[in-house]
């Protein structure tokens, strides 16, 4: 038979063997059974060879050492019931409101697998924006120092041990207190007065920075008590005498955002703001006008701007600086009338008085200002006085803290200290053993705010809800199931505040189911209740204050407190973020330290330049024979003859375990230690240096001394060059006058924001000739190929307004947590090593310039050398300053790897795991922002106190959409592009195109003044092109040619002169 | 036989034979080790171990145990990196430049000064792979077929081109000074009495017979070398300067680069040669093959190279104001007059001033002179590259990010452990290998050894 057949299975299959056709001829041929093969009898009595047994064990060596290699086995356990609307690797967000007995803000909690890891502003109120201390809060939920469980006696204990024992405090006789922060929760009120009506006791609140005398003034005022609300939206000339209100001073986070509302210059209005200050503050460095007073004078202040806007008086006893500024101040405030503002920052009862009588005459009350009885700062220091003198006396018996920190803030903290040791029984809810818990005989930790139930209201027309966005990770309780539980009526929390409606405490419907789970999910509730009417002022006469306030005598140096913008009161000293979030002023991180004018300072030989091997001198501050040893720093813009320390530091000055960032670090990481052996606090409490006045703290001193000691203290801070040194293309300013006399010119035109061009050799104006006014825009000179970005698909980018932005920090503490950005400490610090991918420049500006050098005939080199000091008081720029993303990016085309390339949507994007560390990129890029790992922060002992990835729980606080960098790669702003991504997913489910602010990066939602705008350049109708297309919007080194997606807005100014 | 004019002066001292010559080349190296190389080797190789310490350390904690920051995100280690590639310089020209002028003094110097380029291309190369954050991924920088997808490196970068440049120079230097050393290991291997090292001498050797063909080819293969390593000269430091001269920073960004970096490195190549010969002729007795004529005429070398770079410099100062870029002409005031101006006068003083001293024909001849201000040169010229670096980093467009760099000890430890390295590789290299091209000398002893040109002249 021919065989035709071209592919065989096998020679067998050619050869068409006998075998093979039985085989083929079966659909199941039976093969040769295994066990019949094993069965060879061969098998067995074969021996193992030597080269055998040798295999063989090498074999089995190999394999157990490989076994041996195995790595680490990390368990996660899947959800095997998936919880609803919980969908891991989705975040779910969970509106909420943060109250910490100073800052109150409704806010959105961003939580992934159940972790919260994220807060922003909850925007649906319309007020109020989350700030920097806000936004780091949701480090301490995973504080490792928390208290886990009640404590007695300094020994771990059980609730229902605790709760005995707490019968048994409160059964005796003597005062029974209760003393808290001011609460503002209908239903914690309704159980501490349940507890209180129980044992007898009664409640006090006492508030760690008292803002008691504004309280004070505005009863006596207008007789309503309460706190007055200030409308800086509506004002158009403001006057602040010390006060902060853009940072620090009362209800900051509300007041930031408003103000800023005033101050867009294309609404052809701007408002206008005098800043009378002792030390600069934030306000201060954002105010058109800013005086530098001492804090004796500030009273005089008052008194002539009262003089003047009455007509009762004139400018007396100040300089003719400050009267003229004084003069300036009082006239932009009579031409505003009723839309004038006086703040004042002094908690001092003639001051707050004088100023609220300033406002009323000038018939602000009802626009500007409202008293209509906020219940913010209910702090009362009279009685808060007479307790400790009490408790001191013996005449305590049983005393219960909650939310305050006496034995921390207290002006006399030593007496309270003492005292708390003669009272019979004692007990604190914090959840830390702070300064006070850990002196207490119980402790009872309250849950964390993110674990608990809250309804908070100040008043208003609005209720807000806080709620738990996670289970309580300790053995924590309710401070209000306490209360509860000790009135002798247990009851759960929630149950508590879902009930405290039917029990009387408030008037509306939110607490029946129907409003309930509406208002939950907003996190407030409107009442629907007529808005309260401003009380009408009395009338009262405020001669007597404004004698007493002209009357004011100062020392040869006179003491002004205040706050940090990141560190406030210091309740968070236990938070390396916000430790290491620089001042927005000074830009020091991790420190305290003793502001002072450079007059001061030369007079007295100490050092002013503080960089790494510069260290600050250490001076003797001492205040009615107190005194702190603390460095001393340079700060433009201080009042000579008066110094500025921070409060807020000194935490833990027993050792007290507040989280083991609150105490000061060495080279190495380790903690410094006192001479006794305990870790070492960071900077020095200054509360005990405010004078007191019937128990209300002033916090500032009149006659203070201050001396050299010789010592030197390394100060550590991220920005140690203070000026912008005459370069016209890094910060634009303007005045409002010039604006709007340019305010149609289209985009680099006008006089105060001019394209940069380069001439070339071509006729490209067309006048006939070529001569220098021939060129072109950077942007025409190509090197590359353009990245085709441009009207192709998106392309991200934003607008930085530096009009608005106050430099308050919000956004570099929100990149912060959003990106994982490692806490380095304070030595890194030093050593110029931070790993902000945003921070914020600030600069002064000085008094010299090459014109005035030219003019004086001072040499060029002479006068960058005097370009480099600011001066005395110094205008102010704060300047957000983040990657770029270039178009033409000078690190993408170093990088031998190709680490770093430019996304099709104009990203510049770091490939973390493509780095190689060469650090080119980091070099050739003008703006410096790009940070490289110099060392592993995840496990290096340098860090070990003080990065939050070394500690197993805290860690937790990290988002798992950003990679934890590694060693020794180069890392930056990438605009959030895990938001971007899950914006650009979440778009493509809805099959719709990406809208116009459905994506932000964290600091553009962070920003409480929205100077930020954060869109997509390709979509013409967004907000960020508009901005872009604004004749304010520049690039900051336009000439460079790089062509950033990051548009800068010049700034303008409410004033006639321009420094800068 | 070719002839030399009478007033040249000799480039062989005294009267040597064939014999001599092999005697004073191969005889160190089969005599016992003198004492004063024993106690030399163990100095530098405590300092080399010191150095391989830092870099272990360096390596294992991060690159934060050096000074650098966020604003200097290099410093010692690239100056160091360009230091030792422009000492890698002189080398190479002297054996392929000078072999292709013909200029016949070279074949004195060019085995060390080959040998000193060699062992400073790898000192060099050690600090672009320990500066990396992470060197395990150094490969990388190589084109490679890799499984990472279509990833491939970035020809943009003048790292890459570094990277090649340098890779490249090496090797050609390598293998022409090897090939150079082929006839004088043969002729050690047939002097030689120790077996082993016979055979080691003789594999070394690769079979040389000294036949007329092996010598042919010798010198054709010596010439093409020559050909291929003289672009490469300038091409190398020209590379290195791309690094600086395609960055946008102030200071860096500047045209002029290419030629007065390649000018640099041969002043400082020559310079070290200088440092290094000086010591060697000493301590090795070869006085008569190196002498002062050798030592001028590098000397003369060293006038033109330092004179170019200082126009280099004043051009510079001139272009930043003639520019009139703000940030151009701030950063060299900043130069001369800012935190690190103490590095700008120690490099202007040691590299424009000190090698002018050199005019003077006294100064030119003396060997004491001489080796004072080689050293001094090569102070100078680690000091420019220092100052193109930091001074330009630490001070660049945004006054917000200007700040300061300080070394730590790590840095200088690594930085003193690279010379311990490069002095002990020096050292076993005068120790084993013929320190003169002893063959090639051998060619001109008749026509410029001192006696022999004595008798023609009678």
């Amino acid at each position: 038979m021919a065989n035709t057949k071209r592919y065989w299975t096998g020679l067998d299959d050619l050869h068409q063997t006998e075998a093979f056709q039985t085989l083929q001829g079966q659909e199941f041929p039976q093969h040769e059974a295994v066990d019949e093969m094993l069965g060879n009898e061969n098998l067995t009595s074969a021996t193992t060879g030597r080269r055998d047994f040798l295999k063989f064990m090498g074999f089995s060596l190999a394999a157990a050492t490989l076994a041996a290699c195995e790595t680490p086995v990390v368990k996660s356990i899947p959800y095997v019931n998936k919880p609803e609307g919980l969908t891991p690797g989705v975040a779910n967000h969970y509106a909420s409101t943060y109250y910490n007995g100073h800052d109150y803000v409704n806010v959105l909690v961003k939580t992934r697998e159940g972790r919260p890891i994220f807060i922003k502003s909850n925007t649906a109120t319309g007020v109020g924006r989350a700030n920097v201390r806000v936004n780091a809060s949701v480090m301490g939920l995973y504080d490792s120092a928390r208290l886990q469980g009640p404590h007695l006696g300094g020994a771990g204990s059980t609730w229902a041990d605790l709760d005995k024992e707490v019968a048994k405090g409160f059964a005796g006789g003597g005062r029974k207190v209760v003393l808290t922060n001011t609460v503002l929760s209908p239903s914690l009120k309704r159980s501490i007065d349940t507890f209180c009506a129980t044992h007898g006791a009664e409640h006090l609140q006492v508030d760690a920075v008292s803002h008691s005398a504004l309280r004070m003034a505005a009863k006596q005022h207008t007789g309503v008590d309460g706190f007055p609300g200030f409308d800086f939206a509506a004002a158009k000339a403001v006057v602040t005498v010390g006060a902060d209100f853009l940072g620090t001073w009362g209800d900051a986070v509300y007041y930031a955002p408003e103000w800023a509302k005033s101050r867009r210059p294309e609404n052809g209005e701007m408002s206008k703001l005098h800043a009378f200050e002792t030390t600069m503050s934030l306000t201060g460095s954002n105010a058109d006008s800013r005086t530098m007073v001492k804090p004796s004078e500030s009273g005089r202040v008052l008194a002539a701007l009262h003089g003047i806007v009455t007509g009762t008086g004139n400018v007396s006893g100040l300089s003719e600086g400050i009267a003229n500024a004084v003069r300036a101040a009082a006239a932009d405030l009579k031409n505003a009338g009723s839309a004038g503002l006086v703040v004042a920052g002094s908690n001092d009862l003639d001051a707050q008085l004088v100023a609220a009588a300033i406002n009323t005459a000038l018939g602000a009350d009802g626009t500007t200002v409202k008293y209509n009885g906020e219940g913010l700062f209910a702090g009362d220091d009279a009685a808060f006085a007479q307790l400790v003198s009490d408790m001191n006396a013996g005449r305590v018996s049983a005393l219960i803290v909650h939310g305050t920190n006496p034995a921390y803030h207290a002006a006399d903290k030593e007496s309270f200290r003492a005292g708390l040791g003669k009272v019979k029984f004692s007990l604190s809810t914090a959840g830390l053993a702070d300064e006070t818990a850990s002196r207490c005989i119980a402790m009872a930790p309250d849950h964390h705010w993110l674990e608990n139930w809250m309804d908070l209201r100040i008043g208003g027309t609005r209720i807000d809800l806080s709620q738990p966005t996670i289970q309580p990770l300790f053995d924590t309780r309710a401070a209000g199931e306490s209360f509860m539980a000790w009135s002798g009526q247990p009851m759960a929390w929630y149950d508590v505040i879902r009930t405290t409606h039917s029990a009387g405490y408030t008037t509306d419907a939110m607490y029946n189911d129907s409003a309930w789970n509406g208002s939950l999910h907003d996190g407030f509730y409107m009442t629907g209740e007529e808005m309260p009417v401003s009380a009408p002022a009395l009338g009262n006469d405020v001669s007597a204050s404004v004698r007493r306030l002209s009357a004011a005598k100062g020392g040869a140096f006179e003491l002004a407190l205040y706050q940090k913008q990141a560190i406030g009161s210091g309740d968070q000293a236990g938070n390396p973020m916000l430790q290491e979030t620089p001042d927005p002023i000074s830009k020091v991180t991790w420190d305290n330290y003793v502001t002072m004018a450079r007059v001061d300072m030369e007079a007295m030989g100490l050092n002013t330049y503080i960089a790494q091997r510069d260290k600050a001198s250490v001076v003797k501050v001492t205040v009615n024979g107190q005194s702190v040893e603390l460095p001393a720093f340079m700060q433009p813009g201080q009042t000579p003859g008066t110094v500025g320390i921070a409060l807020g530091y000194g935490r833990g000055d027993g050792g007290e375990n507040i989280g083991r960032a609150a105490f000061a670090t060495g080279e190495h990481g380790d903690h410094l230690l006192t001479a006794d052996g305990k870790p070492m606090p960071i900077g020095a409490n200054v509360f005990g240096f405010a004078t007191l006045n019937g128990g209300v703290p002033r916090y500032d001193a009149y006659d203070v001394s201050v001396e050299a000691t010789g010592l030197e203290y390394a100060l550590a801070a991220t920005q140690i060059h203070n000026t912008v040194m005459d370069r016209d293309s890094v910060v634009k300013e303007t005045t409002f006058g010039s604006y709007l006399a340019e305010a149609s010119k289209p985009k680099g035109q006008a006089s105060w924001n001019k394209n940069h061009t380069l001439n070339v050799h071509a006729d490209v104006n067309g006048d006939g000739v070529i001569n220098a006014s021939d060129g072109k825009k950077t942007s025409a000179f190509d090197l590359w190929h353009s990245h085709p970005v441009e009207g192709v698909g998106h392309r991200w980018g934003m607008t930085i307004d530096l009009t608005t932005c106050t430099g308050c920090s919000a956004c570099v503490t929100a990149c912060h947590i959003e990106n994982n950005v490692p806490v380095v400490g304070k030595d890194e610090v030093r050593r110029h090593r931070d790993m902000h991918w945003m921070r914020i420049d600030r600069y002064y500006a000085s008094d010299w310039s090459q014109e005035r050098g030219a003019e004086e005939g001072v040499g060029v080199i002479a006068s960058y050398t005097k370009m480099e000091d600011p001066s005395a008081n110094p205008q102010t720029v704060h300047m957000p300053m983040m990657c770029q993303h270039c178009n033409h990016a000078p690190c993408e085309t170093v990088c031998p790897v190709a680490a770093t390339t430019h996304s099709n949507e104009g990203l510049n994007q770091m490939t973390y795991n493509r780095c190689i560390g060469t650090r080119y990129c980091a070099n050739n890029c003008p703006y410096k922002v790009r940070r490289f790992n110099w060392f592993n922060y995840q496990g290096y002992a340098k860090f070990q106190h003080i990065n939050p990835s070394q500690d197993s729980l805290t860690r937790l606080v990290l988002n798992p959409d950003v990679t934890v960098r590694a060693r020794g790669v180069i890392e930056k702003c990438s605009m959030c592009v895990q938001r971007i991504q899950d914006g650009k997913l979440e778009a493509k489910k809805n099959g719709t195109p990406v809208v116009d602010g459905a994506i932000k990066t964290a600091c553009a939602e962070a920003c409480p003044t929205n100077a930020i705008t954060f869109g997509d350049l390709n979509d013409n109708a967004s907000e960020v092109k508009t901005n872009s297309k604004n004749n304010r919007s520049y690039h900051a080194l336009e000439e460079v040619g790089i062509q950033p997606n990051i548009y800068y807005m010049t700034k303008v100014r409410n004033t006639e002169i321009n420094e800068a | 036989m070719q002839r030399e004019a009478a007033i040249r002066e000799p480039l062989i001292l005294g009267h040597k034979t064939y014999k001599d010559i092999t005697d004073d080349v191969v005889g160190p190296i089969m005599g016992p080790a003198p004492l004063g190389w024993k106690i030399m080797i163990t100095i530098s190789s405590i300092i080399a171990l010191y150095g391989v310490g830092c870099i272990l350390y360096l390596l294992g904690t991060g690159i934060g145990v050096w000074g650098l920051n966020k604003t200097v995100d290099w410093a010692w280690d690239i100056t160091n990196f360009v230091w030792w590639v422009g000492i890698g310089h002189a080398g190479t020209l002297i054996s392929a430049v000078l072999l292709l002028f013909r200029q016949k003094w070279r074949m004195a110097i060019n085995r060390s000064a080959e040998a000193m380029t060699i062992f400073a291309v790898i000192m060099a190369a050690v600090f672009p792979g320990i500066h990396m954050g992470r060197i395990w991924v150094s490969y990388w920088v190589l084109p490679l077929p890799n499984q990472f997808g279509s990833l491939w490196v970035n020809f943009n970068s003048p790292l890459l081109w570094d990277v090649f440049a340098i890779s490249t120079y090496f090797s050609v230097s390598l293998v022409f000074w090897y090939i150079g050393l082929i006839p004088d290991f043969a002729t050690i291997r047939d002097r030689m009495t120790k077996p082993l090292a016979k055979k080691i001498y003789g594999i070394l050797s690769f079979g040389w017979s000294g036949r007329a063909k092996h010598w042919t080819r010798f010198e054709e293969v010596s010439l093409v070398l020559a050909g291929i390593a003289t672009p490469l000269v300038f091409s190398v430091h020209s590379i290195v300067s791309m690094d600086f001269a395609t960055s946008v920073i102030p200071g860096w960004h500047t045209t002029i680069f290419p030629p007065y970096f390649v000018s640099g490195a041969v002043f400082s190549g020559f310079a070290m040669v200088q440092t290094l010969l000086l010591i060697m002729r000493k301590g090795m007795k070869l006085e008569n093959y190196i002498h002062v004529k050798h030592v001028e005429y590098m000397n003369i070398v060293i006038i033109v190279t330092g004179s170019i770079v200082g126009v280099a410099y004043l051009t510079e100062l001139f272009i930043s104001w003639y520019s009139g870029v703000e940030y151009e002409s701030y950063a060299f005031i900043n130069r001369f007059s800012g935190p690190y101006s103490w590095a700008y006068w120690m490099m202007m003083t040691c590299n424009v001033i000190s090698p002018q001293l050199f005019w003077f024909k006294k100064i030119r001849r003396s060997l004491v002179a001489t080796f004072a201000l080689s050293i001094v040169v090569n102070i100078g010229m680690w000091f420019e590259r220092y100052v193109i670096i930091v001074t330009s980093l630490h001070r660049d467009y945004l006054p917000s990010s200007w700040g300061e760099f300080h070394a730590t000890s790590i840095d200088i430890g690594i930085f003193i452990g690279t010379i311990g390295i490069f002095l002990t590789l020096f050292l076993a290299f005068a120790r084993f290998f013929p320190v003169l091209a002893l063959n090639e000398l051998k060619t001109i002893l008749k026509s410029s050894g001192e006696s022999y040109k004595k008798e023609q002249a009678q």
